[in-house]
């Protein structure tokens, strides 16, 4: 009996260690990606507005078109300038570090680098989606409650992210998690040296494409709080983005729709 | 009178503050975040409507300035312009393409007609898949990586017909492309093209709004390109192009990132040809090998300022010592020289040196700068450009100046001095 009792107590410890288990911090930060970005290919408009103490400074908007990689699970993304006119029909290819610009009016398809941004505040790589469970190490730096993008407190998991690749834009990230739904509340990207370079709040999450997904990012400059860039997400479509679309050989003749 | 207090004191009062500031700190956390809620309010302003995508863009330009001359006189210059560029959707798989530009000039650019209507081009494509087309019309088909000079941009000659400034990024749009058929398959890492130009008129037209095909299709040529990309590093490009009469020229495209601000390029053409001279002068000459080429990195700092410099190598052009003959020759060859350099633009000798600067947002967001020094190496002349550029949401104010540095007859020292305002309104 005594035996018996003892096995009951392992099984049962067993099985509430099994279904207690907390995620991993890569798990939490992949199950966080998948919030954001469909897993499937898809296209939408995002509508970038800078501000600068106070006041609205620019607005550009850009067709994106993205797909995850077959090999790497990470996206390829073409990007192509809406407005304002004089960039209208210009066109950006971003696949990790192999970027590329197209003017249609020169016909130059000219290679960046990723330092070379084009729009204001917003690196290249802010304006596209990415799979960061793809390219960081993710560590758990606690749990703690904070407030969202809609200024509501959240309980969130707290990442340390660590670049496990040198094709991304910052070194090291924290990233706040909502620990009952996964959604990405807010993030903090720091340079090699500890600067902080921005603040991201993932915000208005939506139902678009299957689930609740952010239709806002606001990103706030580390150095000067005064210098915002939203990014509006609309126009969310399933759609088909074909391999030959993403490389410098078809930027002069991308005709969507 | 300051204050001194005691050691003891000092740090006393120092660990009175940080127990100050931490009690404030845990009291209230969200001080820490004040700055991101002042841009979290500021980011609840209403949302614009999304602005729709459309397949047209629109510009006119007001330009006034004025150009010292060779001779020493002032001439004032003013110009109207309008660009058009046009890509339409007639069918599923079907599009058409029109880019045209008009400069109507004070006092003429050239002879006695005002204006000058630039056909940049005009066909039309027929996409069977996403992997396969046809496109048939004016086309300007560019190649090459290079800032400047651009060898395997075979289909450059005579492709200028308005010049409204000596910025190479200008020069590269403002110009005709070449009548031709054009066939593409592209797949995952790579793309073929070929492509044939026929002949179909003999000489240029100075008329104003004349298709000047005479100028982009004096003679039947073709051309293959191949590109393959081998990895994020390598996409290279291999090109093969002939023409009427001439021997078959290789050319060769690389661009690579050297690190996160840096980018390397090369470009290369090579093929069996007469020299330049003996083309320009139309001279009996057994053909010879000769090379072309166009190298340099673009470095871009985080200021967002990108500097490119260039080196250019042409063996087909003159010698430092056979320019300087030429220089030097009271015979018409030198003018006959200059006229074919500048209508195929090559260089008139073999070697040159470029820095160019691009710098958005400089100093000021919406200030736009821009730069070029050319350096002939034979004869030391130099081109000078400088372009302050300002962008409101459809306007640009633009004020440009263009320099030189050299004696009458080098390769630059013939460029006037000149500066320019200019307004240009998007639709």
């Amino acid at each position: 009996m005594k035996k018996q009792c003892k096995s009951l107590l392992a099984l049962l410890a067993f099985c509430m260690g099994t279904a207690w288990a907390a995620p991993s911090a890569q798990e939490i930060l992949a199950a966080s990606d998948a919030v954001r970005n469909p897993d499937f290919s898809f296209g939408l408009t995002n509508t970038l507005i800078e501000y600068r103490k106070g006041q609205q400074t620019d607005t550009n908007t850009l067709a994106i078109y993205s797909k995850a990689d077959a090999s790497s699970g990470q996206f390829r993304s073409l990007v192509r300038f809406v407005a304002p006119a004089r960039d209208t029909n210009k066109l950006m290819l971003y696949s990790g570090k192999d970027l590329w610009f197209f003017d249609p009016s020169s016909k130059a398809s000219i290679r960046l680098s990723p330092q070379q941004r084009l729009l204001g505040q917003a690196s290249n790589g802010d304006v596209v989606t990415v799979n960061l469970a793809k390219d960081y190490g993710a560590q758990l730096a606690g749990e703690e409650d904070t407030q969202d993008g809609e200024r509501k407190t959240r309980h969130c998991y707290k990442l340390a992210l660590s670049a496990q690749t040198p094709d991304v834009s910052y070194p090291r990230i924290d990233i706040w998690i909502d620990t009952g739904n996964h959604q990405p509340i807010k993030a903090r990207y720091y340079a090699d040296s500890g600067q902080l370079l921005k603040t991201a709040y993932f915000r208005h999450y939506q139902r678009q494409l299957g689930q609740e997904r952010p239709t806002e990012t606001v990103i706030i400059d580390g150095l000067d709080p005064t210098w915002v860039t939203v990014m509006r997400f609309t126009d969310w479509t399933r759609r088909e983005v074909p391999d030959a679309w993403l490389q410098r050989d078809y930027l002069p003749r991308f005709k969507p729709e | 009178m300051r204050l001194v207090l005691p050691t003891r004191w000092r740090q006393r009062r120092l660990s009175m503050g940080a127990l100050g500031a931490l009690a404030v700190a845990l009291a209230f956390p969200a001080a820490a975040q004040s700055g991101d809620i002042d841009a979290l309010l500021l980011a609840d302003a209403p949302a614009a409507p999304t602005v729709a995508a459309r397949d047209w863009q629109l510009f006119s330009e007001l330009a006034a300035g004025q150009v010292h001359t060779l001779l020493g006189r002032d001439r004032d210059n003013q110009r109207v312009s309008l660009d058009l560029q046009i890509d339409h959707s007639l069918a599923p798989g079907w599009r058409a393409v029109l880019a045209d530009r008009l400069d109507v000039s004070w006092p003429p650019q050239v002879g006695q007609e005002h204006p000058i209507n630039t056909l940049k081009e005009a066909w039309v494509g027929w996409q069977a898949s996403d992997t396969q087309a046809v496109d048939l019309g004016r086309i300007n088909a560019r190649f090459g990586v290079a800032t400047g000079y651009s060898p395997t941009d075979y289909f450059r000659t005579g492709s200028i017909r308005s010049v409204v400034s000596v910025d190479p990024g200008s020069l590269k749009k403002n110009r005709q492309g070449a009548f031709m058929l054009r066939s593409q398959a592209v797949w995952d890492q790579g793309a073929l093209t070929a492509l044939f130009s026929p002949r179909l008129a003999a000489q240029p037209s100075s008329t104003p709004f004349a298709l000047n095909e005479g100028a982009t299709n004096a003679s039947n040529r073709w051309l293959l390109a191949w590109s393959q990309r081998l990895n994020d590093q390598f996409n290279p490009q291999w090109l093969l192009y002939g023409e009427e009469r001439q021997a078959p020229q290789t050319g060769f495209n690389l661009a690579t990132l050297i690190n996160d601000s840096t980018v390397a390029f090369a470009e290369w053409s090579g093929g069996r040809s007469r020299s330049q001279l003996a083309q320009a002068l139309d001279l009996p000459e057994d053909r010879s090998f000769h090379q072309r080429l166009s190298a340099g990195a673009t470095w871009t700092a985080a200021s967002k300022l990108s500097l490119t410099l260039e080196y250019s190598r042409n063996n087909a052009a003159l010698s430092a010592p056979a320019w300087r003959a030429l220089q030097n020759s009271a015979s018409i060859g030198y003018a006959m020289y200059r006229n074919w350099t500048i209508t195929a633009q090559e260089m008139a000798t073999r070697n040159m040196y470029a820095v160019y600067a691009h710098w958005p947002d400089a100093l000021v967001p919406h200030l736009e700068l821009n730069a070029m020094v050319r350096a002939n190496a034979a004869d030391h002349s130099q081109l000078h450009w400088l372009e302050l550029r300002y962008h409101w949401s459809q306007i640009d104010l633009a004020m440009q100046w263009q320099g030189s540095k050299g004696s009458a007859r080098s390769e630059f020292g013939a460029v006037p001095h000149a500066w320019e305002l200019s307004v240009r309104k998007y639709f």
